[in-house]
This record gives C-alpha cells, structure tokens and sequence, in this order.
C-alpha cells in the first residue's frame, strides 16, 4: 500500500476528538468529579505547605530571632566566645527556663516558659504588647522600677492565674510587677514545644531570681545578626573552626524554625499521598466513565473505520477527549485546591510563626496537575485500547474484538504511566521510604482488592443455587456481565481500608495519650532540684499523705557529638534515630540499673566501677545509629567532651512515662558535673493538688510539670492533627463513594431491564426491590469486611511496628464501618434502582427489540 | 477488449464461531463483477447478504477463499491497510444511515476526505451535499435531518471521495416508500454521473431490477445469478 505521509494527523485527530465532545460531557461528570476531587486535594496541601515553607524561609531571620542562634545549656558562653561572636556582628543575649509562676494576688500558681531578655532583643521583628500596656518599649518595662522589676506575660497566664496588669507575680525570690501583655513574639516559633504560657523579664531580673544554679535546666541563648559582606556559610566554616569543642548548637536563619518546618513536611507527604490515593480511587471511576463512554461510541467508532480510518487514529481521538477532559478536570481541581488552600490557611494563621500568605506556587500545582493527567491516562488506557480494537463489522451485528488484552504498545504505555505515577510520588517526597511504603501499601492494597473482585465474582458463581428466589437472583446478578461488583470493592474497598488504618492509628493515639495513662504513671515531673535540696524535697513530697513513689535521679542535658569518631553532623543514621542527634538530651548516671529498665545486650557494670566513662544506651536508639556494645559515643557536657564506651544496651518502654534515659553513663563520668536532681512522684485524688501546693510553695526554684496538663497538650496537639488527617482521608472516602455512584448508574438501564422482565414473568415490586437491596447489601457487606480487615492489619503494623506503642483493639470504630459502608452502598444502589422499579412494560420492551 | 473484474470472489466461505457450535454463514460464494456494473443482491433474512458486502468491504475476512477488490488481494491485508483501502476504494452506505451523530452534515461527508488528507475537504464535502440537494443542511446536525435527509447525507459521504465501488446495504429499509424512491433515483443517477460500481443488497426484489444483474442468496450459498431482465421476465 501506500508509503507517504500519513494523512492521519495528530491534528487531524484533535479535530475529529473536538467534535465528539460536541455531545456533551453528560457521561464524563464523575470523571471530572473523580479528577477535580484528587487534583484539588493534592494541589490544595502543596500551595499550603509550600506557602507556609516559603514564609518560614523568607521570615527566618525574624522566626529565629537573628541570622544564628548560638544555643548553650547550663553554661554561659565564656567572655573569649562571647567576644568573638560580637566580632562577627551585632549579638543580643538571652535565657530561657521553666519555671513556677504564683500570683500575689490569687494565689495560683502554673509552670510558665521564662525568657530573659537584654535591651537588643529582637533583633528582627518586634515585641508587641496588647493596646492596654501602653505605650512604654518593652525593656522600660521590664526594668526595676520602684524596687521591682517588670514582666511581660502572655493573656493565657494571666488567665490561668486569674491577675490583671498591674498585678505582682512571684518568681523564685522576686516579686515582679506585670506591665505588658504580649500581643506578638517575634521568635516564639523557635523555641519548640511550650509547656506553659510565655513570660518575659530582663536578664538583671533573673539574676536575681535565684534560679540561676548549678545544673538547672537553663539554656543560654546568643542571636547573632551578621555584618554586611559575611555569609551564614562563612559565619558556620569560622565558628566550627574557632570552637569546634564548645558543644553549642547553632541554628542559622535558613531555617528558623526547623521543628515546624519538618512538621509541616511530614503532614504535607502523608496529605499529598492521601490526596494521590484519593485520586486512584477515583480513577477506578474515571476507568469505569470511559468505558461507559466508549461502549456508547461503538457505532461511530465503526463506522468512522468503515469509513477509512485506522485504529491507531481512533485511539488518537478518544484519547484527546479524554486528554482534555482530564485538563479541564485538572484545572478545575487546581483552582478548588488554591481556594482550599487560602480557606485552610485562614484557620492555621494562628497556629503559625508567620501567617501563610498563599502565593502561586508553581511546583505544587503542576504536581497536582501531573497526577491528575496521569490517572486519567492510566486508566483510560486500556478501555480506550479495547476499543480501537472495535471491528467494523460491529455495524453489522454484535461482534466483540478478538484481542481480549490491549496490543503490547498499549499494555507499555500502561506500564509507563503507571511507572511515571509511582515515579513521581516517589521522587518528589523528602521521606522516600515513607513513600515507598506507602505507595507499595496502595499498590498492595488496590492488588488485593482486584483479586477480592474476582474472587466475590468466582465464588458467587460456584456457590449453590439458593431456592429463595430473590436472593438467587441477587447472587447470579454480582457476576452478571458488567456488574459492577469489581468497581465497588476495589473503589469504595480502597477508601474505606484508608479511613479505617487512618481512624485506628489515630484513635490508638488518642487512647494512648487520654485513657491509657499506666496505673504506675506518675502524677507530677519535677525538674531544677537543686541537689543540696533533695532530701528535703523527698522528705516533704512523701510527708503529703497519698503519696507514693517518689523517684529521682541526677539530670544533666548534653549533645552527642561524635558516633564512633565520626562528628555527628557527618554521622548517617536511620531516620528513626535522627532525634537524638537533634538537640541536646537528658543524662543521668547510675551505679545500679535503673528501675524498670530491662538490660537485653551485655551486662550492667560493677557498683563500685571507677574506670574509663562506660554508657548504657536505649536499643532502638543504637541500632538506628550503628552502635554495638564496644562501640565509642562523644557526648558534650557542659563544654566538657566525654568519650564513653557503650557497655550495654537497654530495652525501654516508653509509655509507662517513669523517668527514663537514652544514655545512662556509670556513677564516676558524670559525677563531678554540675546537675540538678530529676524525681517523679504518684499521687491519688486530693494528694495532687496538695503535692503541688507543698513542694511550690516551699522550694520556688522547682518547676513542677503535671502529667496530665501535659498530655493534653499533646492531645490537643494530636486532635488538630487529626481532623487534618481524617478531612483528607474523607476525600478518599467521598471518592469511592463517587465511582459508587458512577457504578450503579451505568448498569442503570440493565436494571430498568431486569425489572421490566421479572415484572412480565409476575415478580411484584417488593419481590424486584428485594432481590436489589441483597445485592447491594452483600457487595456493601463484603467490601466493608475486607476493608476493615485491611486496615486493621495496616494500622496494627503502623501502631506497633512504626510508632512502637501499645495496640488497643477499637471493635467500635470498625463496626460503625461496617454500618456505614453497608448502608451507603445500599441506599446509592436502592436510589439508582428506584427508578426501574416504577417503569412501565411495553416501552421498554418496545426500545429493547 | 475484455476488461480486469473489479470484484472477483473465488470459493469464499465464513464460519463464524459461536457457544451452540460454528455457523456456516457464507458457503462458497463465487462472483465476478465488472467495473460500472450494478449488481442486485437480494435474499432473505440470515441468507449471507450483508455478510457478503461485509467481506466486499473489508470489513470482515473470510475463513477460506480469495478476495480481489480493484485488482487487490484484501484477504492478506491487515485491519489499518485494510481502513486505507477502503477510504481509497469503497463508499458505503447503511440501512441505519451511520451518520455521526456530534458532526453536521458538511463535516459528516467530509470524514473520508480529511482521512485522506484532502486539503480541499470542505469544498469537495459541500459539492457533494449540493449534488444531493442538501447545499441549505450544511450545517444541520443529523439529529435535525429527516431520515430521507440523513440518508442523502450518508450517500454524499459515500460517494465524496469517488470511490471505486458503492455498496449499499438496505439503503432504503428505514426509509418510507416516497423517500426510499428519492434515494434510490439518486444512487442511480449519481451512479451514472460517476461511473462507480455499485452493489446493491436489498430485501425488496423490484429495486434489485433496477440493476444490471441480480444476485440471489439462500443459506450463505448463490442459488441464481441472473440477468435482472430475466428477473423481471419471470415475475
């Protein structure tokens, strides 16, 4: 035949693709809504957490507090590093502790977070106090003035305490005036978790507290903004270079708030991922639309054959439909994402250092865009494959392709898109294992459900006839050409097996954090006592009747520097481990093992052991780094560097919430530093508060943190988490039941059918209406035990295996899914077949000859 | 001079495969049509008729037998070969006329020209409508075409790119009487005009008279190939 040109031009095809759409997108609309739903979500959490990184970087001099923040624990900077850093640009010095804070007035007393100030902080940004404070600069306020000096404190601690301004706090041994509420703290974002409300005094006034001792748990704080012409790189080659033993840690500008950033990222991966998920679903529906959509195109796709055209140019033309469907879709979903995106960063402004401003973001949204195309692509595919296979004949009377599997060029651009999709989710996360496991898991799952179709179908097939008439029919309809039995389980089956792991995991950490609190957990943490007040302390905590347990070990904070000679900035570790290189971390030593630890890796050493510095290690902790006994760990104290042997490796369980220790060195290493004593105490009903008032009102230096005050702190933190995680994992939910909806419509006309003929063999409608809710109830019923099953397993492997805590069986969370699930499915179906119920006989037997 | 047969069909069968076992539905079908011919293909229901034009067409390929179309063995062609063949050599026209519904009439008897790469498609499309006397329906959409209209449509499209041969299957079954006569005249009158070989299946004995020789089908099998004339004779 002819070998020129081939006048079958993609142009031609986009011509040809465009005039089809003439029709309408009448079958399209849970395509669009599948493709919208799943763009919108993903695009909607990158522009939010893209815009909130992107403020964080551009307001990292401010959020930090300077372009360094030079961080010492327990030890000032001496006068030599301190000279040097004034050397290299303007330095504002501050402290920050926890500590007790009584009301004159009232009475009431709280832990407050103190931050001691000089008279050049902020060095970015502003200090602002609410309009009643007048109008005075921050440190006027904060001087002695009248004998006292001022405090500035946060709305909340007034609250709490119950004092206006004006009013006097206790701090240690001073009386402070109140003299500002703070409307705005430049830097509060970098300081990490808070345990209690703000207040800020001067760095005069906290010398005086008294609070100042040996080992308490002080933080030294040098804000560094450099001179003109010296960059953060140079500032971080010279400072390594001239104390590179100083045991400090340094924080640049690039990223100020490095806990929330980190936080935002994680959140965005498992949100995007979720988004992706909800757009596979979905794209079971997108699948199933133009399958329909080509099923209803069988006589235009014959003809346009007969009429000379090729199957390649066929596919070309439905694929350019489905192409720019999938980009109106997509654009439709970027734009809903922008505006979920600018609604949802209304509600986190507060929650933030710098409000998000939402900007558009490029990469995010051509992401979301990607992701949509490709799904679209993916399973369109292979429909859209069989059908250019449709022969011309079909004009003539009902012939099928002879090709039961798409040609191999089609299967590899299946594979491809596939490829590209699993690519790009991959590629683009920060967390590639979290990635891998998690696309392996839908991979694994949306595998499992398929085969789950199949097999429904199978069995149905071979099961015995039942003799209830209706419930046969019920049975042989879930393997009816064309049932959607397959779309259901594998479309609602992957939403559901998402809410479930996502509402188990989150309700096991609800529990844990709420109700589980261990009988032998302890009522109070008390920090900062002094070691020459130790006995006292004991001896007032266990005079309170009621209380029991009163525990206390020595406490120091120190860094690991070095992981078997190799700095811990070169150090590779395993993510889990990452923490503890972070910051600086408790220690303690201890001539005996401490109680409730269980020793699984070598032996404890001798009580009277007095030679080289020997370390016992958490487990988890050390294998993540690489560490086995005999191994060498550098730790920083207090500028001092301690090379210690790790002599045995302890299993630690960290959620009976007693005081425990990743490193715990031998009594001799440690014993010479500077430390304040640790303890912990029970107390049952009213011997809490009275604890609380006995040991506060004797020794004001003791910060006193309450367990339970605390956990809710974290539970708050969790529950708004949480409504994140489950308003996007709904998505996925509202998906399935979307390609649900799209299902049973398709096979709408096959109902009205079925209707029609049992009604002329003499079913009443009751019977025809009961044979439907079987069905439904049975594909609802199935798909909902897999899912629960599913994602019960998925949630215990995450509980137990990733987040290492105890599993709580929730038997209520899965059976209100089963409920749901049931019920959806059968109320969707029962209104999709409503309908059919009521037609009459004659037209429709009349339109079927 | 004796010229090439334009159609010629040697010893064709189709069996087709189905649940209750094979249906032998062409058995051995011989035919040879000259270039300008008319042929006539009548028969009754399940007799093989639109099979036969199916196979004409290239539309479906025999199990046995050899098919020269235009002096092109299309039994050996592949399905894209076989597409380009066609829009090069065949124009067809359908009892349910196959207009896509989502294109006008204009762009409807365009198709085979934009297939083939016709720059001037749109000229040529609008000649042919105007030739049969649908120059005003250019832009109507079938759905607001009368059937008679949509058929005239579906032969203009048949006919757009001077096809070799025209096949026409029932062109007139879902057309009235008055209407089926108009068509009818046409295909004839456009046949003449353009000198295209045209086949033509039908139920209905008398049109086939109009050709000059007459087919009948019984069973997948010729039983008679006559004369039209003789036909009318024996009536």
């Amino acid at each position: 035949m002819n070998s020129e040109r081939n006048p079958e031009t993609l142009a031609l095809a986009a011509r040809f693709a465009r005039r089809e759409l003439r029709g309408g997108l009448k079958g399209f609309r849970v395509f669009l809504a599948c493709l919208v739903l799943g763009v919108a979500a993903i695009a909607g959490v990158g522009t939010l957490s893209s815009s909130i990184t992107t403020g964080l970087r551009e307001n990292g001099q401010v959020i930090l507090g300077g372009d360094f923040d030079i961080r010492l624990t327990h030890r000032p900077a001496s006068a030599e590093e301190q000279s040097w850093l004034e050397g290299e640009g303007r330095v504002s010095r501050l402290s920050t502790l926890r500590a007790m804070v009584p009301s004159v007035k009232t009475d009431k007393r709280t832990l407050s977070e103190l931050k001691a100030i000089d008279d050049f902080y902020p060095l970015f940004g502003s200090l602002t106090l609410t309009s009643g404070s007048g109008s005075q600069a921050p440190q006027v306020l904060l001087a002695k003035q009248d004998g006292n000096y001022g405090a500035l404190v946060e709305q909340s601690l007034a609250d709490r305490l119950g004092f206006d301004l004006g009013d006097q706090l206790r701090l240690g041994d001073l009386t402070l005036d109140v003299r500002g509420i703070i409307a705005t703290e430049p830097d509060k974002a970098s300081q990490g978790m808070a345990l209690g409300p703000r207040m800020i005094i001067s760095l005069d006034a906290l010398e005086e507290t008294g609070l100042v001792q040996p080992g308490s748990l002080l933080r030294y704080h040098y804000r560094v903004a450099l001179q003109d012409g010296l960059s953060i790189a140079e500032f971080r080659s010279a400072i390594d270079k001239a104390f590179p033993d100083a045991g400090w840690r340094i924080q640049d500008a690039n990223n100020g708030a490095p806990g929330i950033k980190r936080f935002v990222d994680r959140v965005a991966l498992f949100l995007t991922l979720v988004g992706l998920t909800a757009l596979v679903v979905g794209g079971v529906g997108v699948g199933n639309a133009v399958r329909a959509y080509l099923d209803g195109k069988i006589a235009t796709i014959a003809t346009l054959k007969c009429l000379g055209a090729s199957s390649g140019f066929i596919f070309r033309v439905h694929y350019f439909q489905v192409l720019f469907l999938a980009i109106v879709g997509s654009a439709i979903g970027l734009v809903l994402g922008i505006l979920g995106a600018i609604i949802a960063s209304g509600f986190l402004a507060r929650a933030l250092p710098v409000p998000p401003e939402i900007s558009l973001q490029a990469s995010p949204l051509l992401l979301a865009a990607a992701y949509g195309l490709l799904t679209a692509t993916l399973f369109s595919i292979w429909p859209l494959a069989r059908a250019r296979d449709t022969p011309a004949a079909a004009l003539f009377r009902d012939v099928v392709s002879r090709h039961k599997w798409p040609r191999p060029i089609y299967l590899g651009a299946l594979g491809l898109s596939f490829g590209a999709l699993v690519f790009l989710a991959i590629a683009t996360s920060r967390e590639t294992w979290f990635a891998l496991v998690f696309v392996g898991s839908v991979i694994g799952i949306f595998a499992g459900l398929m085969l789950v179709g199949h097999g429904v179908q199978y069995c149905a097939r071979k099961l015995p006839r039942p003799r209830v008439p209706t419930l046969r029919l019920a049975i042989t309809n879930l393997y009816r050409p064309g049932a959607a039995t397959k779309s259901v389980i594998l479309s609602m089956g992957l939403g559901l097996t998402l809410f479930v792991t996502v509402a188990l995991i989150e309700g096991n950490l609800r529990h844990q954090v709420q109700d589980q609190l261990p009988e032998s957990a302890p009522a109070f943490f008390f920090i900062d006592i002094q070691s020459n007040q130790l006995d006292d302390f004991v001896s007032t905590a266990e005079s309170v009747p009621g209380v029991t347990d009163v525990s206390h070990v020595p406490n120091m904070r120190g860094r690991i520097t070095a992981v078997k000679g190799i700095s811990a900035a070169d150090v590779t570790v395993a993510p889990e481990a990452k923490w503890a290189l972070r910051g600086d971390r408790g220690l303690t030593y201890s001539a005996t093992p401490p109680s409730g630890a269980v020793v699984v890796d070598g032996e404890w050493w001798p009580e009277d052991y007095s030679g080289p510095p020997l370390v016992s290690m958490d487990r988890g902790v050390a294998q993540g780094m690489g560490l086995k006994i005999g191994d060498h760990l550098t730790v920083n104290v207090m500028g001092r560097e301690i090379d210690a042997q790790i002599f045995n490796l302890r299993e630690i369980d960290w959620t009976t919430l007693a005081i425990n220790f990743v490193l715990v060195f031998d009594q001799n290493s440690l014993r010479g530093a500077p430390h304040s004593e640790l303890a912990t105490a029970r107390a049952d009903g009213p011997a809490e508060n009275e604890l609380f008032r006995a040991i506060t009102d004797k020794f004001p230096n003791i910060s006193v943190i309450r367990m339970k005050e605390a956990l809710q702190t974290v539970s708050n933190i969790l529950e708004q988490l949480s409504s994140a995680v489950s308003a996007v994992s709904s998505i996925t939910l509202v998906a399935g039941v979307l390609v649900l909806a799209g299902a049973f419509a398709a096979g709408h006309r096959k109902r009205v059918y079925d209707a029609v003929i049992l009604k002329v063999l003499g079913a009443t409608r009751k019977d025809i209406f009961v044979t439907f809710l079987l069905e439904y109830a049975m594909l609802g019923l199935v798909t909902s035990v897999i899912a629960a099953v599913t994602g019960w397993l998925s949630a215990y492997l995450v509980v137990t295996q990733l987040l290492e805590a105890k599993w709580v069986n929730l038997p209520l969370t899965i059976l209100v899914t089963i409920a749901v699930s049931v019920t959806v499915a059968v109320l969707f179906g029962v209104a999709g077949s409503w309908r059919a119920l009521g037609e009459k006989i004659s037209p429709v037997l009349r339109r079927t000859d | 001079m004796p010229q090439n047969p334009i159609i010629k069909l040697n010893d064709v069968h189709l069996t087709l495969k189905s649940d209750a076992g094979p249906v032998n539905i062409l058995r051995g079908i011989d035919l040879t049509v000259q270039p300008g011919e008319t042929v006539g293909i009548v028969g009754p229901s399940g007799s093989g008729k639109s099979t036969l034009m199916s196979i004409i067409a290239g539309l479906e390929a025999p199990t046995s037998g050899s098919v020269l179309i235009a002096g092109e063995a299309i039994e050996t062609l592949g399905e894209d070969d076989l597409a380009r063949f066609r829009r090069e050599n065949i124009g067809i026209v359908f009892q349910s006329f196959h207009l896509i519904p989502t294109m006008t009439a204009l762009e409807n008897v365009a198709i085979p020209l934009e297939l083939a790469g016709r720059a001037d498609a749109f000229a040529v499309a609008a000649e042919r409508l105007a030739a049969v006397g649908l120059k005003d329906r250019a832009s109507h959409y079938p759905s607001q075409l009368s059937g008679g209209e949509q058929q005239r449509v579906a032969l203009a499209r048949a006919l757009c790119t001077n096809p070799k041969i025209l096949l026409a299957d029932e062109p007139t079954g879902n057309l009235d009487g008055k209407t089926g006569d108009i068509v009818i005249d046409l295909m004839f009158k456009l046949h003449a005009e353009l000198g295209t070989t045209m086949i033509l299946i039908t139920h209905d004995d008398q049109l086939a008279q109009k050709c000059t020789h007459v087919i009948r089908l019984e069973d997948g099998k010729v039983v008679a190939p006559v004369q039209a004339a003789e036909m009318a004779k024996t009536e």
